[in-house]
């Protein structure tokens, strides 16, 4: 294919780069080239898209993998360049997320002498605070086995505000839960209660885990696109794996009969509805049932019955 | 308007009338109260777009000004500034605070809403706009050092009667202390302060040189 000149540009319309690119050209070329002119900063920082068309406001994102003929450029086209920010591996970021809850959380059981400094008798814990802790501990560690052993990520990079917002949720909720659970003045509720809700809760937590086995197995191996979700409560639900998260947090807090846990599974819950709703919506826009493709079957979001 | 009649009540009875900083509580007790809570409108109309003040910073400050009034003047200073009870060693200073905080907060909603409403009119005089973009230079340090004098005032009433708090042990393993709760507020005062009073400096810069400029033409 024959060169063709490319200019990039910012959204303000100046010139970054002027550069002789051809067709067959992959995205992801481009922006190792773009860095090399020094005047760019590192390809997971940068997004290039099509000029909008008009009366839109963005235009089409090009694909790292994609080789530029997709996109109709020729010779004097022009695409736009956006800096993202500072970026950090989503795996990071999932790591020091659950690595704080997982160490925050015993902390006030096994030090109360610190955290409740005023309580001078020395605290007995119940059994169903151990057996909460315990519960805990087994969630975020086996977040993070699952976050470098089963997800297959999207997108390698998230912008690093990120990683202080997404801990000071995860670590400050994990406090809030914790000083209450493992309060020298805490009631546990009845026998039957805890021992009920927790056994649930685990069954919870290993849907869950076999939820993400489902997703992570949807696609092969550098496959990029979108799956229908199949088998076990996918068939009913878009969002299974949310669904068994906010299940198993409701029978924690009533295992453990502490506001702050309900308060901590509704956080949750109203973020992963969000969530929840765009993939449902993403997917059934892009299972039309026209051209061949398949209908989106009717499915539950994420909490039947009503969501 | 509601806050106008506040500041005449004041001015009113504290200077011409001579009367006491109790008569002046009593005077501006159930305007105040029903005009500040009107405040939080402000918010409803920030987050409608019906007015282009930004949200967040017109929520904090109906939100801190409903506090002070409802969280911490009604129910615990009211007693010694309507002079039925007294703390003891502080009414000389809860009395003044009152009265300077009545003074910055009517003064400051005076020259606010005239000039919103000589705007909607159309015809907005220098001296409105001035003081508008002005005042705050001197009555946002006074009107927080009143606040933070009834907070600091009322603190050891808080804590003692343990107000609006909720206990340890009960059936929701969950306890709220009114006395921390205020803390943490008065602690988002540190930021607070410097972040809206910076905003109002940028927009004074920003609004009385693009005055002089279009006066200039």
């Amino acid at each position: 294919m024959a060169p063709f000149k490319l200019a990039i540009q910012s959204r303000s319309g100046r010139v970054i780069a002027s550069l002789d690119v051809s067709g067959d050209e992959a995205v992801m070329e481009v922006k190792k080239r773009l860095h090399a002119t020094g005047k760019v900063p590192h390809p997971c920082r940068q997004r290039l898209t099509l000029l909008p068309p008009p009366g839109e406001k963005r235009g089409r994102v090009l694909d790292d993998d994609k080789p530029l003929s997709e996109y109709g450029l020729a010779d004097g086209s022009a695409i736009l360049f956006k800096d993202l920010g500072p970026q950090i591996g989503y795996a990071t970021v999932f790591f020091w997320e659950y690595f704080g809850p997982m160490v925050v959380y015993p902390l006030f059981l096994l030090f109360p002498q610190i955290f409740y400094p005023w309580n001078k008798a020395p605290v007995q814990h119940s059994l169903v605070q151990q057996v909460a802790c315990a519960y805990w501990v087994f969630h975020y560690a086996k977040r993070i086995a699952e976050t470098y052993l089963v997800h297959r990520f999207g997108h390698a990079t998230m912008p690093i505000f990120n990683l202080f917002k997404n801990c000071s949720y995860y670590w400050g909720f994990a406090a809030f839960v914790s000083y209450f659970a493992n309060h020298p003045l805490y009631s546990p509720p009845a026998d039957l209660q805890w021992k009920l809700a927790f056994a649930l809760a685990m069954a919870c937590q290993i849907s869950n885990f076999y939820c993400h086995i489902i997703l992570a197995n949807l696609r092969a191996p550098g496959d990029k696109g979108y799956k229908i979700p199949r088998g076990f409560l996918f068939n009913y639900i878009t969002c299974a794996n949310y669904s068994a998260e906010i299940w198993g947090w409701a029978l924690f807090a009533i295992g453990t009969q502490c506001l702050p846990a309900l308060l901590f599974m509704l956080a949750g819950a109203g973020q992963m509805a969000i969530w929840a709703a765009a993939k449902h919506a993403r997917l059934r826009k892009i299972f039309d049932g026209k051209d061949g493709r398949e209908k989106y079957p009717r499915r539950w979001i994420m909490l039947p019955p009503f969501f | 308007m509601h806050r106008g009649l506040i500041l005449g009540l004041t001015v009113r009875v504290a200077i011409m009338e001579g009367g006491s900083s109790a008569d002046v509580y009593k005077a501006v007790d159930l305007p105040l109260k029903v005009a500040q809570s009107a405040a939080f409108l402000e918010i409803v109309h920030s987050a409608l777009g019906i007015v282009r003040s930004p949200l967040f910073i017109t929520t904090t400050q109906v939100f801190s000004r409903l506090w002070i009034l409802w969280g911490i003047v009604v129910p615990v200073l009211q007693p010694c500034l309507a002079g039925s009870v007294g703390i003891p060693g502080t009414p000389p200073l809860a009395h003044l605070g009152f009265t300077t905080l009545m003074l910055a907060w009517a003064s400051s909603e005076v020259i606010r809403y005239s000039f919103f409403g000589l705007k909607e009119l159309g015809a907005v005089p220098y001296v409105s706009m001035w003081l508008r973009y002005s005042g705050f230079i001197v009555l946002y340090p006074v009107g927080v050092a009143s606040e933070l004098t009834m907070v600091w005032l009322a603190m050891p009433t808080i804590s003692k009667t343990r107000m609006w708090s909720i206990h340890m042990p009960n059936a929701a393993n969950f306890a709220v202390d009114y006395t921390i709760v205020c803390w943490i507020v008065v602690l988002l005062y540190l930021p607070g302060l410097p972040k809206l009073y910076m905003y109002m400096l940028t927009q004074r810069g920003k609004v009385l040189a693009g005055d002089a400029k279009s006066k200039q033409q």
